[in-house]
């Protein structure tokens, strides 16, 4: 999917809502939550997709503001990692804003997800696409392109958008259906809700690096060899534990390590990379895609990924809510951005 | 044998020891697998990994003037050094071809 509303829905099913402290009732809450999560994928939101853009928003900022109200126990985990990780810079109230944010963009998340239907031209109009030639530049060189960017916002719907803008792209990145852990039912689930709707809208099949993929490189080098454009989500922790491939770079105020896949790929392939950041405005409807020009990669690894770093950090920091780490204190800890 | 069947076994020869010292020199961390045997499975033993394999492939394409069409994009074609040796000789052969072909 790869993480995004589909994620932290399935993730938070797992977590107590108010009131949820006994063992019967936990149980009881959990499978509630995951009630609600089948019914706003699979009846309400596509429903409110098809009404105005406005009402749609609405209502998916509604329902973000109940998981807030309901979903303690998550709500507490995004609360205290934004501090922990954000420091001083994030007081309690700031916080407790920023995590109902998080609930809300998630929700509207799922919205675009059902405006994607078509040919997307729903969601395309709220869509601003900011830096498409750099795009067309990059692509006109012949080598193809490599899209950067984070877990950040509703990336994998503006990917898709710019799929359906004439830009044939393919995303290396994995599908929660494929994550470890869930049952059948819940695989067949989220295929049917959100990766084949992701999947219409992409030139190849997602490039998924789970350990032991040793072709993915060479399918990224194929779509970028057939100039087409590749994305990469570079705040990933790396599957395999104890990895020699991962950097120490500066990320969020901590020295974290991540895999700087996206500056070998460019060096074997010579595709530019350009960052790429989707940023919804203050109405919810309304989303801006923004690219850079080529980010240099010249100088040692570590210095030229620190500066697809230094972007990441920088939209982060402008719109902490849009990144969808914070309720995932196993993921931060694997980036060095919490203890573990 | 004769001379042209020579020259070619000399030729393979040598291109198995070009791919063999690069890899060893730039992938190979265990000295134990050293020296590189034609079989040994690069996949298997972790020497390849996914951007070793995509800078094999890089390497053999800088150094021998290969055309890399999208069907060579497998690891099939970088298994072992014969595999590697055998999609090389496959490859300059077509290209060899095409330009008698252009003659």
């Amino acid at each position: 999917m790869s993480e995004s509303a589909a994620e932290a829905a399935g993730r938070a099913g797992g977590r107590r809502l108010a009131g949820a402290d006994r063992p019967g009732t936990a149980a009881v809450a959990r499978l509630l939550h995951r009630a609600e999560t089948v019914a706003y994928w699979l009846a309400v939101a596509p429903l409110a997709a098809r009404l105005p853009a406005r009402t749609a928003y609405r209502a998916a900022c509604l329902r973000g503001d109940l998981q807030f109200r309901y979903e303690v126990s998550k709500r507490s985990e995004i609360v205290s990692n934004l501090r922990c990780v954000l420091g001083d810079g994030v007081g309690p109230q700031e916080a407790e804003r920023l995590a109902r944010e998080v609930f809300r963009l998630a929700s509207c998340e799922v919205i675009d997800v059902m405006r994607l239907r078509g040919r997307a031209r729903s969601l395309r109009k709220l869509v601003e696409i900011r830096g498409a030639e750099h795009l067309d530049a990059a692509l006109a060189a012949g080598k193809g392109a490599i899209l950067c960017s984070a877990h950040f916002g509703s990336h994998h719907c503006a990917f898709s958008l710019l799929h359906t803008s004439g830009f044939p792209l393919t995303t290396i990145g994995r599908w929660y259906k494929d994550a470890p852990g869930l049952s059948f039912a819940e695989r067949r689930f989220w295929d049917l809700v959100h990766t084949r709707r992701m999947l219409r809208h992409r030139q190849r099949p997602m490039i998924e690096p789970w350990p032991g993929q040793v072709q993915v490189a060479l399918q990224a080098a194929a779509a970028l060899h057939a100039n087409e454009v590749v994305t990469i989500c570079s705040d990933a922790a790396s599957l395999d534990a104890g990895s020699n491939r991962t950097v120490e770079v500066s990320f969020l105020g901590r020295r974290a390590r991540l895999v700087p896949g996206v500056v070998s790929l460019s060096r074997l392939t010579s595709a530019p990379v350009l960052m790429a950041f989707v940023h919804r405005s203050a109405d919810y409807r309304h989303q801006v895609l923004e690219i850079s020009p080529p980010v240099p990669m010249q100088g040692e690894t570590a210095a030229a990924f620190g500066r697809c770093v230094t972007a990441m950090d920088a939209a982060i920091r402008a719109d902490p809510s849009h990144w969808i780490c914070w309720g995932k204190t196993d993921v931060l800890a694997s980036l060095g951005l919490l203890p573990a | 044998m004769n001379m042209k069947e020579l020259q070619g076994m000399l030729e393979m020869t040598q291109l198995e020891a070009v791919i063999k010292d690069h890899i060893s020199r730039e992938f190979v961390q265990d000295a134990a697998l050293l020296p590189l045997a034609n079989e040994t499975p690069l996949l298997e033993t972790g020497i390849l990994d996914s951007l070793s394999l995509l800078s094999v492939m890089v390497f053999v394409r800088e150094r021998f003037g290969i055309v890399v069409h999208d069907v060579d994009f497998v690891p099939e074609h970088f298994a072992s050094v014969n595999a590697i040796c055998a999609f090389i000789c496959a490859r300059t052969g077509e290209t060899a071809a095409r330009g008698t072909d252009h003659e």
